[in-house]
């Protein structure tokens, strides 16, 4: 089957009237997710996996794919009319859409967000339509050894790109790993790290540590917040656009998406990196440097651009090699794998439908978010007058339905709890969360194909070396943290240019 | 020698990677296989305490001033902590909609929303619906507790 086949049987799954209806569901649901300021992709995606339950996998991965579009759309609109980021890759949202909504232009800035995502998803998609058959049919040929190595690359990559200290994100990868260890052994069945406990047998379950180290964990910071009156009350104004100003947002869109791609490609670097990097290069680029940071369209257009297409870029490894780059990849990852669907080289081969399924629910995710969520958006935004009391007492009753939905175990709602408070603890001691979460999702895989390659070379490490795929991706995956470490003893001068930057920029 | 923040946790980490490490040496051996059982968990544990030897000499990042928490805001949270520990205990016990329904009333009322009859409506609403749409459209089965549905 080529490319166009494969796509054609993608559409219509996703074209059919249930596969259009839910994938709007998920989108709407989604961006009311997303909205709410401290929940972003990961949290939407958890909470609705217990909805998928039951569902053909086909319609379930639509669903998905209207939440992931939904979620970074809804955190692009509280960015915007609230100054409050969902997560790290809609900051620089907020540098112009802000002042945008502040001057009375929110629509517009809702509108310049919604067009410059959609072409940056769109432009994304038909690149990975072309990437990932070619990647997945290259890694056919990968064994053990090279997954080890690739997977082991991701791991690093993302703990030496999350903010903050690169030995506090090691210490969580590593902490995540040993998580992983917990349950019984596939390959000699003993059991580890139980102490007798029944309920730890099958290990801990991926939503747990989903809800609990994001959702539960994000639940504190909305009660400091608590009293804070929420600001929006303003108009939203005009959603419609000039043709001057979709002139000007039209070089840093096209750009920021191209580019915005090849970053999402790379495990590790996503969404945060694409965006501020778009942000900055976009503002070197410009002949009208001084507007941003005072509302300027392109200053709005390029984050927004990149962050969409770097997060549709980051499921061409997912897609094609089953290795989640990132922590929403990693999610994704545990919702397919809840529906029955292992990703890797083989999905694209062995189940077409839902391998081109995903890909063609993207495009229609796209589509669906610009065409009917733009004119329900003033609706939408009324979740964020929910006064907040109410609003944590529900997202901490969605976190409990959510893991009782999938696992029908009070212990599990304990370990749930227990993660939310490891969750705020690293929260305000600066340990990133999201490479614990990878490890826990890559360990098991990575501890397989770890002692499958040294069964294969009974024993000997040097099967890594011998391996010239294995080799490279190994020593990629040290330069990736030691590079950043050795960047960090010129850190003085990279914050005396943020500080610069954040004053530009107000 | 625990002046620093980082220093503390450190400690706390390199007793974790000790206890983790313990408990992987006292694994079982199975003797077929090249590889046993033990040995990604004593490597990860060595690693876990290497790191924490790298995080103990290096410098906090944050002020204390920082760190701390507004004031009176740790009793609020270890009151919702509280509430979330009983909802989950009375979860199975007494059943899905009336021990959620109490959470979500109790809960903000706690936090501070006033407004008696929206709270008492949206308690109410909102596990119900739940309940039965979960029921009859999803096919799981929340528990029902002492609820005659």
């Amino acid at each position: 089957m080529d490319i166009f086949d494969g796509i054609i049987t993608g559409f219509q799954v996703a074209l059919s009237f249930q596969g259009l209806l839910i994938v709007f569901i998920g989108a709407v649901t989604g961006t009311l997710i997303g909205m709410i300021p401290g929940l972003g992709p990961i949290t939407a995606i958890a909470v609705m996996i217990p909805i998928t339950y039951g569902m053909d996998p086909a319609m379930a991965l639509l669903l998905m794919a209207g939440v992931y579009y939904g979620a970074a759309y809804g955190g692009a609109a509280s960015s915007i009319l609230l100054n409050a980021p969902g997560e790290s890759m809609s900051v620089p949202t907020t540098f112009d859409g802000y002042p945008m909504a502040k001057q009375g232009k929110a629509g517009k800035a809702l509108a310049i967000s919604a067009i410059a995502s959609f072409v940056g998803g769109t432009i994304s998609v038909i690149l990975l339509t072309l990437f990932a058959p070619v990647l997945a049919s290259v890694a056919v040929s990968f064994g053990p050894a090279e997954y080890f190595a690739l997977m082991l690359f991701g791991l690093l990559a993302v703990s030496s790109f999350a903010d903050g200290s690169t030995v506090k994100a090691l210490i969580s990868a590593t902490i995540g790993f040993m998580i992983a260890t917990v349950g019984i052994d596939g390959q000699t069945g003993t059991t580890r790290y139980t102490f007798g406990n029944a309920n730890l047998l099958e290990g801990v379950d991926f939503l747990v540590i989903a809800l609990g180290l994001f959702a539960l964990a994000e639940v504190s910071s909305l009660i400091f917040e608590r009293k804070e009156k929420s600001v929006f009350g303003k108009k939203l104004g005009s959603l419609q656009l000039s043709k001057n100003e979709v002139k000007e947002m039209a070089g840093p869109t096209g750009r920021q998406s191209l580019i915005g791609f090849l970053i999402g490609i790379l495990p590790g670097a996503g969404g945060t990196i694409a965006s501020f990097l778009a942000y900055i290069s976009e503002k070197k680029l410009s002949k009208k440097p001084e507007e941003f940071g005072k509302g300027s369209i392109a200053g709005l257009a390029a984050p927004e651009a990149a962050n969409n297409s770097a997060s549709s870029g980051s499921f061409v490894p997912l897609l094609s090699l089953g290795i989640p780059g990132s922590g929403t990849t990693a999610v994704m990852l545990g919702a397919l794998i809840v529906l029955g669907v292992q990703p890797g080289p083989l999905l694209m081969t062995e189940h077409p439908d839902i391998f081109w399924g995903v890909i063609a629910s993207m495009y229609i995710g796209n589509v669906i978010l610009l065409v009917l969520n733009l004119p329900l958006i003033p609706y939408i935004s009324k979740i964020l007058k929910v006064p907040r009391p109410l609003l944590i007492s529900l997202v901490i009753v969605f976190c409990i339905i959510g893991v009782f939905g999938v696992s029908y175990n009070t212990f599990d709602l304990y370990l749930l709890v227990l993660f939310g408070i490891v969750g705020f603890f690293m929260a305000r001691f600066k340990f990133p969360a999201a490479p614990m979460l990878l490890a826990f999702i890559l360990g098991g895989m990575m501890e397989q194909s770890l002692r499958q390659s040294l069964t294969i070379s009974n024993g000997s490490l040097f099967i890594f070396v011998e391996k010239p795929i294995a080799l490279t991706l190994i020593v990629i995956a040290f330069l990736s943290f030691i590079v950043p470490i050795l960047r960090n003893r010129n850190r003085k001068k990279i914050d005396e240019d943020s500080v610069d930057q954040k004053y530009n920029s107000m | 020698m625990l002046n620093t923040l980082n220093k503390k946790l450190a400690l706390l980490l390199a007793i974790l990677a000790a206890c983790y490490l313990l408990f992987s040496f006292r694994l079982p051996d199975y003797p077929y296989v090249p590889v046993d059982s033990d040995a990604v968990p004593i490597t990860l544990g060595f690693i876990l305490l290497l790191l924490s030897i790298f995080l103990y000499f290096s410098k906090d990042e944050s002020k204390k001033e920082e760190r701390r928490l507004p004031k009176g805001e740790t009793q609020v949270i270890l009151s919702v902590l509280g509430f979330v520990i009983l909802y989950v205990f009375f979860f199975e016990i007494i059943g899905f909609v009336l021990t959620t329904a109490l959470f979500i009333f109790f809960n903000s009322l706690f936090l501070g929303f006033k407004k008696w009859l929206p709270n008492v409506i949206v308690s109410l609403a909102l596990p119900l619906s739940i309940y039965f749409l979960f029921d009859s459209f999803l096919q799981i089965s929340l528990p029902s507790g002492i609820l005659p549905f």
